[in-house]
């Protein structure tokens, strides 16, 4: 009958459980080594005030940063995302603010919710571009979001015709971003920030898609081993364009957010956040190859971008060198991640 | 464990020395122990065969004496001098060369610059001598007997051709040791015989080898003793006069092996599944059969005969045309998802193509359920905690914990997790796709032993196989093909090597 070749039947013991905490809570762990740091070289750093300004100022970078999670899990790279969230922006800043006339019906000044759902749609229509691109055309994920995220800058140029939304024009003539939207940007509720909550639940949201749903499953599948995927009977093409358009989704809102707080889109607003949320996934522990990692992990990694740069600009580090520092501490994670997955490879 | 010690018996080759000593070498990996204070010599000019199943921990040892893993403990003691933190360049440096059981070219660039990768030969200005290249490369080939263009592109030849570029560029850099990791797996019968030449060639001069192999018929060919590894232990090594096939196998799994073919007797039951004309690919032209219900259907054909493309066909993973009934109903197959929802099951030729390495068993298992499902439905895990539990026991899934994830599992536990998978996934008949290749001795019988499980309880096996034994000894007919149809249909009590290759080729 069958063998009966014994292997040891647990991994480890206590010793080797502990370790695998701090390696994979490796990402909290340097977030809270940072703030104790911080809090003990500069006696602003942890006063209430400057904890809600950090979470304020991270909130775009998280939410951006989740949905894009989604796609690197699936072994993808979304280049688009800060184009998405300035077109998603300017569509619904242009829409709230000018009257919009189409095959001769002038439908005037569109009501709030109608508008920000319209922006939110734009969002997850491209995010479904870019699923359809790659899984349709079989481009890499890189060159596919690298094209669409110069196509949409420049649909959101045509769209804003080159001015900031809304303009001195129509705020002449009385027109306002809705205070709903103002409120997500920059409002509190108890002295937290609502962008901050905002992304918390976005965060929140992920988790349970990527725990609880089989399109979550069907995420680390594809990342994970596309061939193992296909054989399972799982729908690569569907699984990627679903991903793409959470990201496309959670551009749209952080799009949204960013009007909230600036009181104004552009079509060149967020520029760089793309690279800046990648980073975020990336400090959060996910594999850059896919198939392994999480969204509360790119919470954190979007944290701890936004605690550095509040840091630094707390210690008078001067703008130059923060980015250097930046840029080091994205390479010096990747190092820590690639040598703790070395420790935990092999096989046979 | 070692009920057969017969430990480090005497050196055939008296007084030669000792170019290698192991003393117990320990590897642990997270959750595994895969080398168990492993001690071994190995003397100038011998060729050690090195046995073992899979996952008893061949692979992992060669590849620290390869410098590509740290051992946790133990010593390596090379020609009298220990050396410790071994690298790939200082085994090198030390004249060690391991020949991957995986190859490890580059599939984008020629033979002679993979070949010649890292040493090109350069003229005077530094520049590339391409034409000095190819004459080294071509030697290099050569020498193993063999003509192999230098310029064509590594990832365009066949896999046997790739094999010997990847012994020729071992074999460059003069190794005194020299580990062979499965090198003969994709070798035919003549290619095998030229290596074997080499090796005899590389013994006179003094060259020691470690030679990992499954095909216990190679023990007389080629070794001048034999070395058994089980759970990361040697058992004992013994010469190839006392290493008949009995013996051995008996040495690698702990128990003798009575029955390989354990073949139940099941009474055919009414047509599970029906083929008629399907061709897919360049090679299957045309293939009809009926599938029972309790029966075991093997497919036979030599390369390029067709047999590779019908699992594929089958499941929906390539393009076909022809008609398919299951359970009497016609039914159209164009994904895997359709293939699943009729109560198909694969198990590919590849386990690489079935399993998603970073997960655990249970996602694992469970990833068929997800097909035909909407994205947004939920995971079932507190069934796919069950269903793992029941059949880590029932398989005896080997280590039992439902948190390591599956690229840390043997290749035949990786089996074990695919099958459970269909099982699992109520598939009614199952296509086994070469389901020994890369399977030692002891996996190869617990697979037999779980179809004959299958089909007692009334699923249907279709087995596409090469191995002539195995079909022999578990198919109920086998069907022959020959350049993409059936050339025959063979009852079991026809079976045969002669008639099975007869109608072939």
């Amino acid at each position: 009958m069958a063998s009966q070749r014994s292997l040891p039947s647990a991994p480890g013991g206590a010793g080797t459980r502990y370790r695998d905490l701090l390696l994979r809570g490796g990402p909290f762990i340097a977030l809270v080594i940072l703030c104790l740091f911080l809090s003990m070289a500069t006696p602003h750093f942890a006063t209430l005030d400057n904890m809600f300004n950090i979470t304020r100022q991270s909130a775009f970078t998280a939410i951006l940063a989740i949905g894009q999670t989604f796609v690197i899990l699936t072994g993808g790279i979304d280049l688009s995302v800060a184009a998405v969230a300035a077109l998603s922006a300017c569509v619904t800043t242009v829409l709230l603010t000018t009257p919009i006339t189409l095959f001769g019906y002038d439908f005037g000044i569109l009501p709030a919710p109608l508008a920000i759902a319209i922006g939110l749609g734009v969002g997850c229509a491209c995010g479904a571009l870019n699923g359809w691109i790659i899984a349709r055309f079989k481009i890499p994920d890189f060159i596919a979001t690298l094209g669409t995220m110069t196509v949409l800058r420049g649909v959101a140029l045509i769209v804003t015709d080159g001015l900031p939304v809304p303009s001195f024009q129509s705020m002449s003539s009385g027109a306002a971003l809705p205070s709903a939207l103002i409120q997500a940007g920059s409002g509190s509720v108890l002295g937290i920030p609502i962008s901050a909550i905002i992304a918390l639940i976005v965060a929140l949201a992920g988790f349970y898609i990527l725990r609880y749903r089989a399109l979550g499953r069907a995420i680390f599948a594809v990342g994970g081993n596309r061939e193992a995927a296909r054989v399972a009977g799982i729908d690569i093409g569907r699984t990627k364009i679903m991903a793409y358009m959470i990201s496309g989704l959670t551009a749209a809102i952080a799009g949204l957010i960013m009007v909230g707080r600036l009181n104004s889109a552009n079509a060149l607003m967020a520029d760089g956040e793309e690279l800046r949320s990648i980073a975020a996934v990336v400090i959060g522990g996910t594999n850059l190859f896919g198939g392994e990692g999480g969204v509360i992990g790119s919470l954190v990694g979007a944290v701890i971008i936004g605690v550095l740069n509040n840091g630094l600009n707390l210690l008078n580090v001067s703008p130059f060198w923060q980015r250097i520092v930046q840029g080091l501490v994205i390479v010096l994670v990747v190092i820590f991640d690639q040598w703790r997955r070395r420790k935990t490879a092999g096989g046979n | 464990m070692t009920a057969t010690a017969l430990h480090p018996s005497a050196a055939p080759t008296a007084g030669a020395p000792v170019l290698l000593r192991l003393e117990s070498i320990e590897k642990t990996f997270v959750g595994v122990r895969a080398l168990k204070g492993v001690s071994l010599e190995l003397f100038a000019g011998e060729v050690q065969m090195l046995l073992g199943e899979n996952g008893a921990g061949k692979s992992t040892l060669m590849k620290i004496l390869a410098g590509e893993y740290q051992p946790t403990a133990g010593r390596i003691v090379v020609r009298g001098h220990e050396v410790a933190g071994l690298t790939p360049d200082s085994a090198k440096a030390l004249g060690i060369g391991l020949i991957h059981q995986e190859l490890s070219l580059v599939p984008a660039l020629s033979v002679a610059e993979n070949i010649c990768l890292g040493r090109m030969p350069t003229n005077r200005f530094g520049q590339i001598d391409w034409k000095r290249a190819h004459e080294l490369a071509a030697e290099a080939v050569g020498r193993l007997g063999v003509v192999i263009d230098p310029g064509a592109e590594v990832g365009r030849l066949q896999i046997a051709e790739q094999q010997l570029v990847e012994i020729a560029r071992v074999l460059e850099w003069n190794p005194e040791i020299l580990l062979l990791d499965e090198p003969t797996s994709a070798l035919s019968d003549a290619e095998r015989e030229r290596l074997f030449a080499v090796i005899r060639r590389l013994k006179d001069r003094g060259v020691g080898m470690i030679y990992i192999s499954h095909h216990l018929a190679e023990i007389p060919m080629i070794a001048d003793r034999v070395t058994v590894l089980r759970d990361g232990s040697v058992v004992g090594t013994i010469l190839p006069e006392e290493a008949d096939e009995d013996r051995c196998i008996a040495m690698m799994v702990g128990r003798s092996l009575e029955d390989q073919f354990p073949k139940p007797v099941v009474a055919k039951g009414a047509p599970a599944l029906e083929v008629a004309g399907l061709s897919a690919g360049r090679t299957l032209q045309d293939l009809s059969f009926t599938l029972h219900k309790g029966e075991i259907l093997g497919i036979f054909g030599l390369m390029g005969a067709g047999q590779e493309e019908v699992a594929a066909a089958l499941f929906g993973l390539q393009k076909s045309q022809g008609q398919i009934r299951i359970n009497g109903q016609d039914r159209l197959i164009r994904t895997p998802a359709d293939a699943i929802a009729q109560g198909l099951g694969l198990l590919t030729r590849d386990r690489r193509q079935s399993l998603v390495p970073m997960l655990t068993v249970g996602p694992n298992l469970s990833l068929p359920w997800l097909s035909n499902r909407s994205p947004w439905s939920a995971l079932q895990h507190r069934r796919e905690g069950e269903e793992v539990q029941r059949y880590i026991a029932d398989l005896k899934i080997r280590p039992a914990t439902t948190t390591t994830p599956v690229r840390f599992y043997s290749g035949g536990n990786q089996q074990k997790v695919i099958l459970a998978r269909w099982m699992s996934s109520g598939a009614g008949i199952l296509v086994f796709d070469e389901p020994t290749r890369g399977i030692d001795v002891g996996a190869k019988a617990d697979v037999f032993t779980l179809m004959g499980d299958l089909v007692q309880r009334g699923m249907s096996v279709l087995m596409i196989s090469s191995e002539l034994n195995e079909l022999i000894g578990m198919a109920d007919r086998v069907l022959v093909m020959r350049s993409g149809r059936v050339s025959a249909e063979l009852g079991r009590h026809e079976l045969s090597q002669e008639a099975l290759l007869r109608h072939a080729s």
